[in-house]
């Protein structure tokens, strides 16, 4: 029996003994990423606690009785639309014996049946029949004073805005617009305008890394010069263009913003050993950008805390849902969409640009891998530390790239949140 | 060999030249010969790789979507010049190759694969298997794909996928 079996058998709980390393955010320590206490705590407090998680799109269950499957920290939940419209999210854990009531992925029904017992739901959750409730022939049956009422799905409190679909475990004090604060929700109402929304589709991926590394890589610009020799070849994403990356007051929220560039080489693209000065696309219609949004930023990549990352590269669009399995794996799943009224020409270009995302982008394969190999060399030692001091110590908004202050930010209040 | 369904005939010699494509394809791929995979197909070629829940759902969304010859290409210099990721080989095993029915437009052929993916110092898994839904055309002389849709039915990828299918 090693040393941290030993202590959780004597309750003596490892992550109590956990020491920030400093008093700032410049140095991350490696047990954030490994520790099976840590991960359990994260699922309370920060899964399970008043943050608004994303759900699902309302165009992905548009009529009544629609429904979708999505996962909310590790927990399965049922986003359902009811007869009256409105959208309630349900845990998948019938109040019997905590099987799962719905197994389909998606579709459309008038209510939930158990198949174990079959305990029939209707669709904000009540408990509408059990079967033999009165037993049978004056045998058996449910005691006199069980009462239905008190054995409905567990409901989250639900909120929507533009038809993006959020809920909470916890019971939260603030709205959604409160939640991101005004600076983060101007920067999610320019995507979420109030237009219909239409789902273009699905990817997952299952990355053999710490949640949190999905988090840290995009309020990172300072690898995307480096790391992503497409996108910085292309002059898709790079440290040279003008450029912000800003967060709202607590730092948990962030948003990283850039202009489109030149395949130009200057005196940046001598630091970019990524940067390929005579590649050249044989079929250019891969990168045919057209200007969409209001503004002059051609990229903006928005994290929500805790489980979204809202994804506007040039003309693709999509939720990145963060899926944390467990201290080691989570699953990124992509949802694509578009809007009612993109002409054919441009559902076509979100299409192709789709390319550049997913398992196999032509961008965020990179960062796939790179996760397996942070993961890889933080196991080497759970009691080193990362450093995060490029752009300083700070939590700061910037309007340039070369800075690592919106992973600062993000774990500022992640420290508050976890008492750590 | 190919099968082919019932009500299509189809002589010993197309049978063999469809038999050569698909394990001229497989090889190409198993060999890490990316460079010659693009000339399996036509110049104006549509290719595909989605999820099943995608197919059955009706999402258009690919996780890879090339509509030439050119975008294969462009993904093989992506693959060799630009992707970071970790080594690993690929193995593609194709089986049950069914010629479904023929038109002006070419062949449609079906097919399952199975990719079986070795990731440095890990045992093989299977990575990810599915259905080819080929359209196969005789291209001046050579079978080549107009069309190859490879839907998977995973609705996960483990980790990334890198090398084309």
């Amino acid at each position: 029996m090693d040393g941290n079996t030993l202590s959780a058998h004597i309750g003596d709980a490892s992550s109590n003994a956990r020491v920030w390393p400093g008093d700032d955010t410049s140095r991350v320590p490696n047990w954030v990423y490994t520790d099976p206490d840590i991960f359990a705590r994260e699922r309370e407090l920060l899964f399970g606690g008043n943050g608004w998680l994303y759900t699902c799109l309302e165009a992905e269950i548009p009529n009544p009785g629609d429904f979708k499957r999505s996962q909310l920290g590790n927990r399965d939940v049922i986003a359902v639309r009811g007869t009256d419209g409105a959208i309630s999210v349900l845990v998948n854990r019938c109040a019997h014996r905590s099987m799962q009531v719905c197994n389909a992925a998606r579709g459309t029904t008038k209510e939930f049946v158990c198949p174990y017992h079959q305990w029939t739901y209707d669709l904000s959750g009540n408990l509408l029949g059990v079967p033999f409730r009165r037993g049978y022939r004056g045998q058996g049956g449910m005691p006199a004073d069980f009462r239905t009422e008190d054995h409905g799905l567990q409901r989250l409190a639900v909120t929507q805005r533009h038809g993006v679909v959020f809920a909470s475990f916890g019971s939260p004090n603030e709205s959604f617009e409160t939640y991101l604060g005004e600076r983060m929700l101007g920067w999610f109402d320019r995507v979420f305008d109030g237009r219909e929304l239409v789902v273009l589709g699905h990817m997952r991926q299952r990355i053999p890394s710490n949640w949190k590394l999905m988090f840290e890589n995009i309020k990172d610009p300072y690898h995307a010069s480096l790391l992503h020799v497409f996108l910085v070849t292309f002059g898709l994403f790079r440290l040279d263009q003008q450029s912000a990356v800003e967060m709202d007051d607590t730092g948990r929220h962030a948003v990283l913003v850039s202009r489109r560039g030149e395949q130009e080489t200057n005196d940046a693209t001598a630091q970019m050993r990524a940067f390929k000065a005579n590649f050249a696309l044989r079929d250019k219609r891969l990168l045919d950008p057209v200007r969409e949004f209001p503004g002059d930023a051609t990229v903006v990549m928005q994290t929500l805390w805790p489980n979204l990352i809202v994804q506007q590269q040039s003309n693709t669009l999509a939720m990145r849902q963060i899926v944390p399995l467990d201290a080691r794996s989570f699953d990124l799943a992509w949802t694509f969409f578009g809007y009612a009224d993109d002409t054919p020409e441009m559902r076509q270009r979100r299409l192709r640009q789709a390319n550049l995302m997913g398992p196999a982008g032509l961008v965020s394969l990179d960062d796939s891998e790179a996760m397996l190999l942070s993961q890889a060399g933080i196991e080497t030692d759970e009691d080193e530390a990362c450093v995060v001091e490029m752009g300083g110590r700070a939590v700061v908004n910037e309007q340039h790239m070369v800075t690592e202050t919106a992973i600062r930010g993000f774990y500022q209040h992640y420290r508050s949140v976890m008492g750590l | 060999m190919i099968a082919a369904a019932p009500g299509v005939t189809v002589g010993m010699e197309l049978r063999a030249r469809l038999t050569d494509l698909y394990v001229a394809y497989e090889n190409t791929l198993n060999d890490g010969a990316f460079e010659a995979w693009p000339d399996h197909f036509t110049e104006a070629c549509v290719y595909r790789i989605i999820p099943k829940e995608n197919q059955d759902a009706g999402f258009p969304v690919a996780v890879i979507y090339c509509e030439s010859r050119g975008m294969l290409a462009d993904r093989v210099v992506a693959l060799r010049e630009t992707a970071l990721y970790a080594p690993r080989t690929m193995r593609l095993m194709t089986s049950g190759i069914s010629l479904r029915s023929i038109d002006d437009d070419g062949m449609y052929l079906t097919a399952s694969f199975a990719v079986f993916q070795t990731m440095q110092d890990q045992p093989s898994e299977v990575f990810l298997c599915g259905r080819y839904q080929d359209r196969v055309v005789d291209d001046g002389g050579a079978l080549r794909f107009a069309e190859r849709l490879c839907i998977y039915d995973s609705t996960i990828v483990p980790l990334s996928l890198v090398y084309p299918l």
